[in-house]
């Protein structure tokens, strides 16, 4: 029950909830396995409970608008997919299926609204959970905005002061932003490579002087020699091969 | 019957003895039978590359020139002999064979004043084609277009010009492109050698090149501070063979290598 707890602990939904009430959700679990290339949902599907990562991995993946397949994130173990289909049973927004052999927690929201009847205490706890996110999903809108001005101002500075790698929320907003990042730093590349000419080198032969020492190596009795030479030699080899 | 292939530049300095060198290594890797023969009697230098120095220099060709042996005599065996450092270990059990420039300068001066007989030098190297029943005799030639450097163009069947991507160069190489035409060389490829990398249009610069001398471009080497510190004792393509020189030597010698 404790690892449950663990782990339920993980999902941002349900960070702040005191441990009494992650029990009696960890009581509701249930252990589900899927094969690799096995779907946990597709998008489109009626959803109604979130899974928890307990062992291999999954894809997050969209169609493009060509038909091909968009991965848009990977979970792993410890990880939770489809939090917010506890509370608003929208279609889901995306596919979400196993890279390889995986076994899940899955939490129905059923089970989530039983709990919210024990406990309403919890419903206040998620509020401020909620309201944290937005204002990091906010931060985040700030900071792109603020770019994609710089960027149109041929303004990369931002690439080289910031690092990416630190933007280690997970949530929808912070990946958009890494992605922004990545798709930034391309454009500034592109760019300078643009900007490095390449300078043209010209083969200028002087001709006058080419013929003039030609015919001067050439006029030689010496040369003459070594063309009939040559070709007796050629013909030797010839012969002899 | 084997192939001679002559290295040549106009001037000094185009790397054609490093590229001569590396050039039959890499024919020998492809389990050819190949021979080298450094004719820059006056400047020899294409044995420092297979390991060749005053304490282990045995028969030169000078000695042949001098009557004083056979061809064969002279014949130095690189794969068992000289497969002691990185680049050259790779050619242990392959057949590759040096026949080198005396570097006593007695020997040279002499040379240098008497001459030699041009068809003892032909004679030999057909011997060492048939003794040694060699698939490609790589001739490491003087730098210009003196009576040896064209004696050498005359008999070679492929002729493989090295210009640097400069003017006096390319001046040179129209003068010794139109003395090979003249000489009925069958086969003539060019190779731009030390051409400074990212900065030149080289696609370009190809274009030109082929189009002024109406033979092929086989390849572009760039200029390079490792060929520098390395290059000088053992055969850097071997010894690096993923740097973009090595890649573009292989090119030209896979150019050489197919030719009919």
């Amino acid at each position: 029950m404790n690892s449950e707890i663990a782990r339920l602990k993980k999902a941002f939904l349900f960070q702040g909830l005191p441990d009494e009430a992650l029990e009696i959700l960890a009581q509701k679990v249930v252990h589900q396995s899927f094969a690799k290339d096995e779907a946990l949902f597709h998008r489109g599907d009626w959803g109604d409970s979130l899974y928890i990562i307990d062992e291999g991995g999954v894809k997050i993946v969209r169609e493009d608008e060509r038909g091909g397949e968009l991965a848009l994130n990977h979970c792993g173990p410890g990880e939770i997919v489809g939090e917010m289909a506890l509370f608003d049973q929208e279609p889901r927004s995306a596919s979400v299926i196993a890279t390889t052999a995986t076994e899940v927690l899955e939490l129905k929201q059923e089970a989530f609204f039983q709990l919210l009847h024990q406990r309403p205490d919890v419903a206040f706890s998620l509020i401020r959970s909620l309201s944290s996110r937005l204002r990091f999903a906010s931060a985040y809108i700030l900071t792109a905005t603020e770019w994609s001005r710089k960027i149109a101002e041929g303004d990369y500075s931002f690439v080289d002061q910031n690092d990416p790698d630190a933007i280690t929320d997970e949530d929808k907003a912070g990946l958009m932003l890494a992605e922004f990042f990545k798709m930034a730093k391309g454009v500034k590349e592109r760019e300078e490579n643009l900007k490095r000419e390449l300078q043209k080198l010209t083969l200028v032969i002087d001709e006058a002087r080419r013929k003039q020492e030609f015919d001067e190596l050439t006029s030689t009795e010496f040369y003459s020699n070594l063309k009939e030479q040559a070709q007796r030699i050629r013909a030797q080899r010839r012969d002899r091969s | 019957m084997g192939k001679i292939v002559s290295v040549h530049s106009f001037r000094g300095g185009t790397g054609k003895s490093n590229t001569a060198a590396n050039l039959a290594a890499q024919a020998a890797l492809r389990g050819k039978r190949v021979g080298v023969v450094d004719t820059d009697i006056q400047s020899p230098g294409i044995h420092v590359l297979f390991g060749l120095d005053e304490t282990n220099m045995g028969s030169t060709l000078n000695d042949f020139l001098h009557n004083k042996c056979e061809i064969e005599d002279v014949a130095f065996s690189v794969g068992e002999k000289a497969a002691d450092v990185e680049g050259r270990k790779k050619l242990a059990g392959k057949d590759l064979w040096l026949i080198p420039s005396s570097i006593r300068g007695r020997e040279i001066s002499r040379v240098i004043r008497e001459g030699y007989d041009v068809n003892r030098l032909n004679e030999g190297l057909q011997t060492l084609i048939e003794k040694k029943n060699l698939d490609y005799l790589f001739i490491d030639t003087h730098p210009g277009l003196n009576e040896e450097t064209l004696l050498s163009i005359a008999i070679s069947d492929i002729l493989l010009v090295i210009l640097r991507p400069d003017n006096q160069d390319f001046q040179g190489t129209a003068v010794t492109v139109d003395i090979a035409r003249s000489l009925d060389v069958t086969n003539l490829l060019l190779m731009v050698n030390k051409a400074v990398p990212n900065k030149y249009d080289y696609a370009d610069l190809k274009r030109q090149i082929e189009s002024s001398y109406k033979a092929p471009l086989t390849g572009i080497l760039p200029l390079s501070f490792d060929i520098a510190d390395n290059a000088s004792k053992d055969l850097f393509s071997l010894q690096f063979p993923d740097h973009p020189w090595s890649r573009e030597l292989v090119q030209v010698a896979e150019s050489i290598l197919t030719v009919k």
